[in-house]
Formats: C-alpha cells, sequence, structure tokens
C-alpha cells in the first residue's frame, strides 16, 4: 500500500470472536471489529503494535496462530478470536534484591529454572509477533550472556504469546526482559549522567543553608 | 480544506536531491499561532458554569464531560464488596508505575487499577526520548529556561523547577530499575537535541523509548510485594468524606462484567493520562484507546481545580497514511535528526525544530493556503521528507529509528524510497489538575500526576518532557502519599456527586449524559468510520 500505487481495500467475510462481519483488506482486525460492532473486546491499546495487548488467535483454514490484530488485516474466510489476558507471571524476583553481580547467573537459573530446559519446538518463536529470534534469546540467557539476550529480546512488546505458547513454561518474555535489566542495572553506569549527580549532590551539600530556605 | 496539490502532481513534483530554496522569513509567531493552532478555532472554547473552575476557559468538548452526571448514586454502594489499602493508584501507564513503586518503596500496600492492561498507555508510544540537564555544557537553569520558554512562560515555575531538578536521579532511578539507554562509543549516554531545547539533552533507546521504560516499569511493578494490581477496572467515581472535602477512595468497576467494587484509601493517586481519544476539534489523534479524559473527570467532580482546559497540543507529524495508523506519531526524533518539512510545492516552509505548536500551526496554514498534498477530499498533508535524509546518511532510519521502520513496513511502506505524509494529530492535554510539588491536588487525599496534571508545561510541552514528568511527578506523590498518615476514612460518601447535581440544576444544564467515558463510543460499540 505503498502511496505511489494506492490500493482501495476489497470486501471480504470474516468471524470475530464467533460473529460473522464483513469488512474491507485495507482494514486491520480491531478495525474491522469495530466496523462489525463487535461487542465486549476490551483488550485494545495504543493500536500500532507496541503495546502487546490485542492479542488474537486467528484461523486460516486448517492453519491456526496467534498475532497482534492492529498489526494483522482482514483475509476473506479468516477467523479471529481475541485473546483474554495473560496470567500473572510465575516467576518471582526484585531486582534490588540482585545485590552482587557475580552470583547473577545462579540467580538466574534459581528463579527462571525452566530455561535451561528448552526442548527447541519452535513455537515461541512461532508465536513472536515481532519476529524475535525467541529460542536463542532464551539459549543465552541460559549461559548467562545478557547483554546479547537483552539485545535479541529488543523488539519485545510485552505481549507474552510466547509465554502461553512454551510446553516447558519458560516464560520467555520475562527471561527478556530479566536479561535486558540486569544488564542495565550491573553495568549501565554513564559517566557524564554520574558527573551531573555528583555535581548536584556537591551543590546540595555545600549550600545546606539555602536548601533550607527554599523548604 | 478541499484545495490543495493533488497527490500525483505532488509526487512528480517531489525529488530527495532536489534543491530547496531558503527558508522563507518566519513572520510573527503569535499571529501565526492565532490564526492557525486548534486551540484557536472559532467555538472551539466555551465557559465553564459549575465547578472549581466555574467562568474559565475550556474546550467544548471537555466542558460537556465536566459539566454532567455521574455513573452511580448511593443506592449502587449499598452491599458492594469494600477493599482497604493505603494507597489506590488509579492509572497504569509510566506515572501509575512510578507512583506505586515510590508508595511501595515507602512501606505502602497499593493497589494499582486500570481500565485496560498493566502498561497499555501513552507512555508505551513515546518514541523520542527523556530530557535530562547531563551534559557538560547544560544546565538545569537552562533546562527550566527552556520548559517555560517552549509552554509560553505559562508554565508554574515551581512545579518546572522540581521536574528538571529530578531529571538525572530519575535517569539513575530508572537505571537502577533495569531500563536501557543509548551510549556513545565511551558510555556517556547518548543525547540528541530536539524542538524547542537550546542544548542537546535528549537521553533515548533508539526510537522505542517509551517501550522500554514501560516494559521495565511494568515488570518492576507486577514484580512488587506490596501492589495488587487490578486490570481492566476502571474508576467510575471518586469518594468523599461526610462533608465532600476530601478524598477517601475510589468506586472500581469491571470491563468484564461490569461489578463495582469500593476501594477504601488514605490516599488517591491519580494517572489517567490525558484525553486524545475524545477527538477534539474533529482531529485524529496519536494516543492509546484509553485516553479519554477520565481523570480529569473525576477530579473537576470531587472538587479539585484544573487549569489550561483550553490548551492542547497537536504534534505537527501525524501520519495521513497508510490509513489504519491515522493520527498516529512519526516521532519528532526523525526532525531532529535532520528530516525537513516540505510542502506540495517542493518548498521548506518553518524551521522543524521550532516548538511543537508553532509547526503545527505552519503545517495547518500551508494546507490552509493551498500548498498542502491533498489525497483525497478530506486528507491534506505535507512531506515528511526521510528519503532526503536517507540519502544524506545511509542506514540511519533502520538504525535509529526501527520502531517506524517496523510501523510502515507493514502497510508496505518504506520511509527511505518514499516521503512520509504527515498532518497535525491531537497529542498531549497540556493543562489537567492543578498540583503543588508533590503531586497534591486542591483536594486534601488526592494526588494527580502526568498528563492528567497540568501546570508543569504551560500552553506547550517540548519533546522529551513527558516522559520526565511522569516519573519526577509520580515519584514524588508516590511518596507525599504514603506519607500521609491520616487514620483514614471513618465513612466514604457520594457527597461530592450531589453537591455537583445540585450545582448542575441550579445551572439548568442538562444531565443527560453520563460520564467519564471510559471508551470511545466506536471502540464501546457505536458506529465507527475510519
Amino acid at each position: 500500500m505503498s502511496i505511489t500505487t494506492h490500493e482501495k481495500g476489497r470486501p471480504a467475510a470474516l468471524t470475530v470472536n464467533g460473529l460473522a462481519i464483513e469488512a474491507s483488506t485495507d482494514m486491520t482486525l480491531v478495525e474491522a471489529a469495530w466496523h462489525g460492532g463487535v461487542p465486549r473486546i476490551t483488550n485494545i491499546g495504543c493500536m500500532e503494535g507496541v503495546c502487546g495487548s490485542c492479542r488474537v488467535m486467528l484461523r486460516r483454514g486448517k492453519e491456526v496462530s496467534v498475532g497482534l490484530a492492529c498489526q494483522t488485516f482482514v483475509e476473506d474466510g479468516i477467523e479471529v478470536v481475541f485473546m483474554p489476558p495473560a496470567s500473572v507471571p510465575q516467576h518471582h524476583y526484585d531486582i534490588g534484591d540482585l545485590k552482587d553481580g557475580w552470583d547473577i547467573h545462579a540467580r538466574f537459573h534459581k528463579i527462571f529454572h525452566e530455561a535451561a530446559r528448552c526442548r527447541h519446538c519452535h513455537g515461541c518463536v512461532a508465536a513472536c509477533p515481532k519476529g524475535i529470534k525467541v529460542e536463542d534469546g532464551v539459549a543465552q540467557a541460559a549461559a548467562g550472556r545478557y547483554r546479547e539476550a537483552g539485545e535479541t529480546f529488543f523488539e519485545c512488546i510485552m505481549c507474552e504469546l510466547c509465554d502461553a505458547a512454551c510446553p516447558e513454561l519458560i516464560a520467555p518474555a520475562h527471561v527478556g526482559l530479566f536479561s535486558r535489566r540486569v544488564t542495565a542495572h550491573f553495568h549501565l553506569r554513564p559517566p557524564n549522567l554520574i558527573h551531573r549527580l555528583e555535581e548536584l549532590r556537591q551543590a546540595r551539600t555545600a549550600t545546606p543553608q539555602d536548601k533550607k530556605d527554599d523548604e | 480544506m478541499s484545495n490543495g496539490i493533488p497527490l500525483p502532481e505532488a509526487l512528480a513534483r517531489y525529488r530527495p536531491d532536489a534543491e530547496l530554496g531558503p527558508l522563507p522569513e518566519p513572520g510573527d509567531i503569535d499571529t501565526l499561532l492565532n490564526t492557525y493552532h486548534p486551540d484557536h478555532l472559532r467555538d472551539s472554547v466555551v465557559k465553564l458554569t459549575v465547578g472549581a473552575n466555574a467562568g474559565d476557559p475550556c474546550q467544548r468538548e471537555l466542558a460537556d464531560l465536566l459539566q454532567a452526571e455521574a455513573f452511580i448514586d448511593e443506592a449502587d454502594l449499598a452491599g458492594t464488596p469494600v477493599a482497604d489499602v493505603d494507597v489506590l493508584v488509579i492509572g497504569g501507564g509510566g506515572a501509575g508505575c512510578a507512583a506505586a513503586l515510590a508508595a511501595a518503596e515507602n512501606g505502602a500496600r497499593v493497589l494499582l487499577a486500570t481500565k485496560l492492561r498493566l502498561g497499555d498507555s501513552n507512555t508505551v508510544m513515546a518514541e523520542g526520548g527523556i530530557q535530562a540537564a547531563i551534559e557538560p555544557d547544560d544546565s538545569v537553569q537552562r533546562h527550566i529556561q527552556d520548559t517555560l520558554r517552549g509552554g509560553h512562560h505559562a508554565a508554574n515555575p515551581a512545579l518546572v523547577s522540581a521536574m528538571t531538578g529530578d531529571g538525572p536521579e530519575v535517569l539513575r532511578w530508572l537505571i537502577d530499575q533495569g531500563m536501557q539507554f543509548e551510549q556513545t562509543s565511551s558510555g556517556d549516554l547518548h543525547t540528541r537535541r530536539a524542538g524547542g531545547m537550546s542544548t542537546a539533552r535528549l537521553v533515548h533507546c533508539r526510537d522505542y523509548t517509551g517501550l522500554e521504560m514501560m516494559r521495565v516499569l511494568r515488570e518492576a511493578v507486577i514484580q512488587h510485594r506490596s501492589i495488587e494490581v487490578c486490570e481492566q477496572s476502571p474508576a467510575v467515581e471518586l469518594l468523599s468524606n461526610e462533608v465532600g472535602q476530601k478524598c477517601v477512595g475510589a468506586v472500581l468497576t469491571s470491563m468484564l462484567d461490569g461489578r463495582l467494587r469500593i476501594v477504601r484509601t488514605r490516599s488517591v493517586i491519580l494517572a489517567t493520562g490525558g484525553l486524545g481519544r475524545l477527538h477534539l476539534n474533529g482531529f485524529p489523534t496519536s494516543n492509546h484507546l484509553g485516553a479519554t479524559g477520565d481523570g480529569l473527570v473525576l477530579a473537576y467532580r470531587i472538587g479539585a481545580r484544573l487549569c489550561d482546559l483550553d490548551s492542547f497540543q497537536y504534534h505537527p507529524t501525524g501520519l495521513l497514511h497508510p490509513s489504519h495508523l491515522a493520527g498516529k506519531l512519526v516521532t519528532e526524533g526523525v526532525r531532529a535528526a535532520g528530516a525537513l518539512l516540505v510542502n506540495g510545492l517542493g518548498n521548506r516552509f518553518i524551521d522543524e525544530l521550532q516548538p511543537r505548536d508553532v509547526v503545527c500551526a505552519a503545517i495547518l496554514r500551508e494546507c490552509g493556503e493551498g500548498r498542502g498534498i491533498r489525497i483525497d477530499e478530506q486528507r491534506v498533508g505535507v512531506w515528511l521528507d526521510t528519503p532526503r535524509l536517507e540519502q544524506a546518511q545511509p542506514g540511519m532510519l533502520e538504525k535509529q529509528f526501527p520502531n517506524l521502520m517496523a510501523r510502515t513496513h507493514v502497510a508496505g511502506v518504506d520511509p527511505r524510497r518514499e516521503p512520509l505524509l504527515v498532518h497535525p494529530t491531537l497529542h498531549y492535554q497540556n493543562g489537567g489538575a492543578v498540583i503543588d510539588v508533590n503531586g497534591a491536588t486542591t483536594v486534601p487525599g488526592l494526588y494527580a500526576v502526568g498528563e492528567v496534571a497540568g501546570g508543569i508545561h504551560g500552553r506547550n510541552r517540548i519533546m522529551g518532557n513527558a516522559l520526565l514528568e511522569i516519573i519526577s511527578f509520580g515519584r514524588r506523590a508516590g511518596a507525599a502519599a504514603t506519607a500521609n498518615r491520616d487514620r483514614g476514612p471513618k465513612k466514604v460518601t457520594l457527597e461530592h456527586v450531589n453537591r455537583l447535581r445540585r450545582a448542575l440544576t441550579l445551572a439548568g444544564l442538562p444531565m443527560t449524559q453520563r460520564t467519564p467515558r471510559v471508551l470511545p463510543a466506536y471502540a464501546a460499540g457505536g458506529a465507527w468510520n475510519r
């Protein structure tokens, strides 16, 4: 649909949450659902593919897949079901509890003990609407390469479709976020920021009188 | 606006390597704004009749929501289950998460209720970055000056000073939470200069700054032991004490089954965001689906003073095409990186790094005076010259703006080869609830942070101050709300609702509409037209 070859959409019939509706192929599934007046769809958010809310299960003939409704265009005959919100995560950690970078690897495997058990079923990779190499990312994290794993998950939009797809309950999306978070938490120490923070701290301690006047 | 240069003609004229003439004389900025900025459209502003801002100017569609009937009555509260918490946060975007985390860090039991999904917010879509004065040639003082100047000196200097002073500490806190930022080869945080800034101050994570911030904060909130999250649970009303003078809780409903739930608390923090989905003045919007101004309605009904209700930000570069992304943004970062704006005649018409309201008004002037590019009867825009940028710095769009590339790729558009057609889009509510430096509103027990709060940006926000504001004031309000050691409510009532009802009746205003809106009509089963 480049602007130079401006195509018009074609009419198409589809079902959304079991309701048969008519729409046009230049509409996204979100637009189609509104257009068809499908009731009670409450998981639509940004409509530009970054919030990960509008998770849908799609059926084309015998093929079943998942995706984002705002990033999928209407096709004739497609069956669409808006998925319920993801359940609460089963892996718990508080980044403030991670004090020592040297034991991070042991802590990771304690928190995400399933991560080493990936059976390479490819379910997560197939489910990811952003084309992330999820399996590779999990393997990198399991090997303690958190910076690389975090880079692999850079485009993650928190839809958690990979979590739903994983038969080993690895929760890859959270493995990815953990990897990114510990990388920043332990390694991001920018000199320009640190210098300014120190200047501000010194200014505060140098003029306690002014500080009092402010308050 | 049916005039303009037809698309094929403009395309034939467009070349990424064409010599661009010099910029025309800028002319008088105030005249430009008064003539073309949507805030100044005739009939767009009315005077409020009742409430804390009676007599103040307010955008017409917003005024209808503020002066309206509530969803619930005392009768609805009978038999409704009650939960008690220390701090209730309403809203699950960046401001809400920051407030919840700060309250929890200070020892409060927190309930975070959000209308959609946790993290589903405008924060997640913020691309450009967050401002903080960290470069050697920069200072908090310069950040204050830029913010005040960008807001036409209408902002509250105390709030601006508090926010800008927090900047470096906010970055440190975010990094502690696990947020990554772009670095230079020497490890410094990479900074860019964007519209309205006197120097490079914009810290970013490629063009996914908001997403990176949101996914980290969301995870931090989910993982926190003292924060309970309640999704798909919009607040339909606040609760007040016997005399309707103090906020002591809220009534939540469920999007799934419509059941009500009372939350009693010492402090309520409103972090409900903006109102782009009200499509003021018929404009498209960059906002997410939940941005329906609920917080303003709730705050106004309980008696909080609001400010600058006639001032909104229309982002200059909303996409006009592809149509499923209509109104969605091309980040200002693209202009900061050097992309130019070009009209249908192939000429530049404004310094691209002027504040957003000025650039917006200039684009509307081009479109209004027939120099725009016309796709069809309704849609006219100008070029954002991305191919020229790509030619000057090959590979830069792919590397620095993966989000833009991904979004346009879905629709088969390649900004490296064809310029983007853009038109201003409703982006941000400049005003909001009047707050102090701790985010406290004029109603005891009620705090407001993020876009729902006002006074920080004056009448125009400059890029990167929104992400700073939500963390700075979110954390301030979270801490202050926890420090509120009031023993908690004895009785929760809807006295404030009755008070507004009486005022509406006396003023002879209709009470047919019930607010807050919660969802735009087209997403709640109403008619939808693209």
